[in-house]
């Protein structure tokens, strides 16, 4: 019975990967056309991203700088992998346990430790300066985000994503959280921190190409490109998810035997939604400089989050 | 070498077909903007000529690139600085090269400090004639690199491990200025 | 114009001032016309004139005040040719000498930056000088190396 349990685990968790990328890549080329249409012209074909992962798997030479360059990358799609199991996908999670809305934002630092690395061992100047602005980056970001992370602990008095997201699911769409004033306010804080977390513009100065020569992927070619790639498209999954399940429900709106199936099509079109949002915030703004990002998170949108904190706290106790 | 999906072994020729016709539809360039040439780079990559709906994207490193544009003229001083970022490259990769200049010196024929033809120093794929050539010129060029590689005639980077001593001693000498002949101070 | 009557000699030629100077009297007369307005040192540049034998060097400045550009002229030996630098004076000088002793082999004293600009491993003759043959340089060098051929019946 174990190892039945352990292979239906393990398959789930094969499973969870393919989708993961799969979704993520088909949205990256997505992204692509959008801001092509954008700027006014055609824009490569919606599955161009697919074509470029199996490009860059398929090279001849790969060029690693030692052991401590391959663990970046083993750093990196472990750390995701993990963050995408504890995320409640259309209801269904698949490792819970208390407190675990705090832990994964621990585990979304994992992949940017496993940065730090690579680019340690790759030697390259440029890396150094990418991956200092990309710790830096995720500092910033986190002080809004764990704001508005504990407003909802707060109002919703428990530290477990999967209570969080039943708790929404009540009454279907007029339970979500967002539909509450305080929680508008939280939602607008934390989309700004999305906007950090997915590295779009106007936050993607550790990864702008023209700035710092890619930063910290700069030595990363071939084979090692790739799985960046694969990585770069779960981590869109997870984090639009993190976003889905905290604010809006998680994309639960029927209860049920079979019900998996149509939140599983509600959650999809949710984070979509999302990232199309994103898309087009990316496609109209340039690049802010670190520093400006840094006081842009640390002033206005604690700001923003520390009101909705007070406001759900004073909502609270009355 | 081979690959087993269920009972078939997938031959070597196949495997490479289909990284071929993986390959072409998503080509990363590196422009090396040296010389004249890279004012015709930008309108190709904006809303005119849009060359993104091919697949080709600029890249920042040549670590990341597959193809590697030399727009125009080389000095020797360059010329040492294009062959490490070759070398850096990871196969299989293309070159391209624009311009007269690349093909027989062009306006500098009688130059002292140019060189004259790019092929005697790294192997190139496809050459694009003019000074310069209209983006509607390369991105011609593009199209028939796509169609080498699906040919799989493509093989500059092949011919460069196989000829690379005589690669090493045509860059050695030019480098080095060196006469052959008399050692005469010229 | 301002600068002959400063100097006291000179002619005028095409709207400039030509000013032609021995070498010992170069610096004091560039001082002199920099404490007079003319604080602006355009360019170096460098004649070969190979049937007399010399070198020239031309010096020019330039008045924003009188709007007058004045060319300093300093004639020297073809060859063995060195001159004392005049990079204390104006800074920018000093890229100017190094470009005229890669470029003519001029040597200046007191400036210690003459190291390659240009050209990397040149160990011909300066090639702007007017007995170098550019074509027959080529000639020799770029053409005499060989192209890489493929056998047609070796396949990869």
């Amino acid at each position: 019975m174990d190892m039945i349990g352990m292979a239906i685990t393990i398959a789930i968790l094969i499973a969870y990967a393919i989708i993961g990328s799969c979704v993520g890549l088909l949205f990256m080329g997505i992204g692509r056309k959008i801001i092509a249409r954008v700027h006014n012209r055609v824009g490569p074909p919606f599955y161009q991203n697919f074509i470029d992962v199996a490009k860059l798997l398929s090279k001849k030479t790969n060029i690693s700088h030692g052991w401590i360059f391959d663990l970046a990358l083993l750093f990196s799609i472990s750390g995701i992998l993990l963050t995408l199991l504890f995320l409640p996908i259309g209801g269904v999670q698949l490792l819970s346990m208390e407190g675990d809305a705090f832990l994964i934002l621990y585990l979304l630092a994992i992949p940017a430790l496993g940065f730090a690395l690579g680019a340690g061992a790759s030697g390259n100047p440029n890396a150094g300066v990418g991956v200092m602005r990309a710790l830096v980056m995720m500092l910033s970001y986190e002080l809004p985000f764990i704001i508005t992370l504990i407003a909802l602990m707060i109002y919703y008095d428990t530290t477990s994503l999967a209570t969080i997201v039943k708790m929404q699911s009540i009454n279907g769409v007029k339970s979500w959280a967002i539909t509450m004033p305080p929680f508008m306010l939280a939602a607008f804080a934390a989309d700004m921190a999305l906007q950090g977390m997915l590295m779009e513009q106007p936050f993607d100065i550790p990864v702008a190409p023209h700035e710092i020569a890619s930063g910290p992927m700069v030595e990363f070619g071939g084979k090692y490109l790739g799985s960046l790639m694969l990585y770069k498209a779960i981590a869109l999954v997870a984090e639009t998810t993190l976003f889905v399940d905290l604010f809006l429900g998680g994309g639960v709106i029927l209860h049920g035997r079979f019900a998996f199936v149509i939140n599983f099509f509600v959650w999809f079109a949710l984070i979509f939604l999302l990232f199309v949002i994103s898309i087009l915030i990316a496609a109209s703004f340039p690049r802010f400089r670190i520093e400006q990002a840094f006081s842009f998170y640390w002033k206005y949108e604690a700001i923003i989050a520390a009101v909705s904190l007070i406001w759900v706290y004073i909502l609270v106790i009355k | 070498m081979g690959l087993y999906i269920g009972d078939k072994m997938m031959k070597y020729e196949e495997w490479s077909k289909l990284a071929r016709k993986v390959s072409k539809k998503s080509l990363w360039m590196l422009h090396f903007c040296t010389g004249c040439g890279a004012i015709e780079m930008p309108p190709v990559m904006t809303s005119r000529y849009d060359m993104e709906r091919f697949g080709i994207a600029p890249m920042a490193t040549p670590r990341q690139a597959d193809v590697l544009l030399i727009t125009g003229y080389l000095t020797v001083k360059t010329l040492r600085r294009v062959i490490q970022v070759y070398e850096q490259m990871q196969s299989p990769k293309y070159v391209i090269a624009f311009g007269s200049c690349t093909i027989n010196g062009g306006m500098y024929w009688d130059s002292y400090n140019t060189i004259k033809h790019l092929e005697k120093y790294i192997p190139v794929d496809v050459y694009i004639a003019g000074c310069m050539p209209r983006p509607e010129g390369i991105i011609n060029a593009f199209i028939k690199l796509m169609e080498l590689i699906d040919e799989g005639k493509a093989r500059g980077w092949e011919k460069y491990q196989k000829y690379y001593d005589k690669y090493k001693e045509n860059q050695r000498r030019v480098f080095n200025f060196e006469i052959e002949g008399e050692n005469e101070e010229y | 114009m301002k600068s002959i009557e400063l100097i006291g000699k000179g002619k005028e030629m095409h709207g400039r001032a030509y000013i032609e100077v021995m070498p010992g009297e170069l610096e004091d007369i560039i001082k002199k016309l920099k404490e007079n307005g003319f604080n602006h040192f355009v360019m170096l540049s460098c004649i070969d004139w190979l049937e007399e034998e010399k070198f020239e060097l031309v010096y020019h400045l330039w008045s924003y005040e009188v709007k007058e550009h004045v060319m300093l002229s300093v004639r020297m030996n073809r060859n063995n040719a060195s001159m004392p630098s005049m990079s204390h004076l104006f800074p920018q000088i000093e890229t100017y000498e190094r470009e005229i002793h890669e470029m003519y082999g001029i040597e200046f004293d007191g400036n210690n930056r003459l190291t390659p600009f240009l050209l990397e491993n040149w160990h011909h003759t300066p090639p702007m000088r007017k007995d170098f043959d550019s074509e027959k340089f080529v000639g020799k060098l770029y053409e005499s190396i060989p192209f890489i051929g493929e056998d047609e019946n070796e396949g990869i």
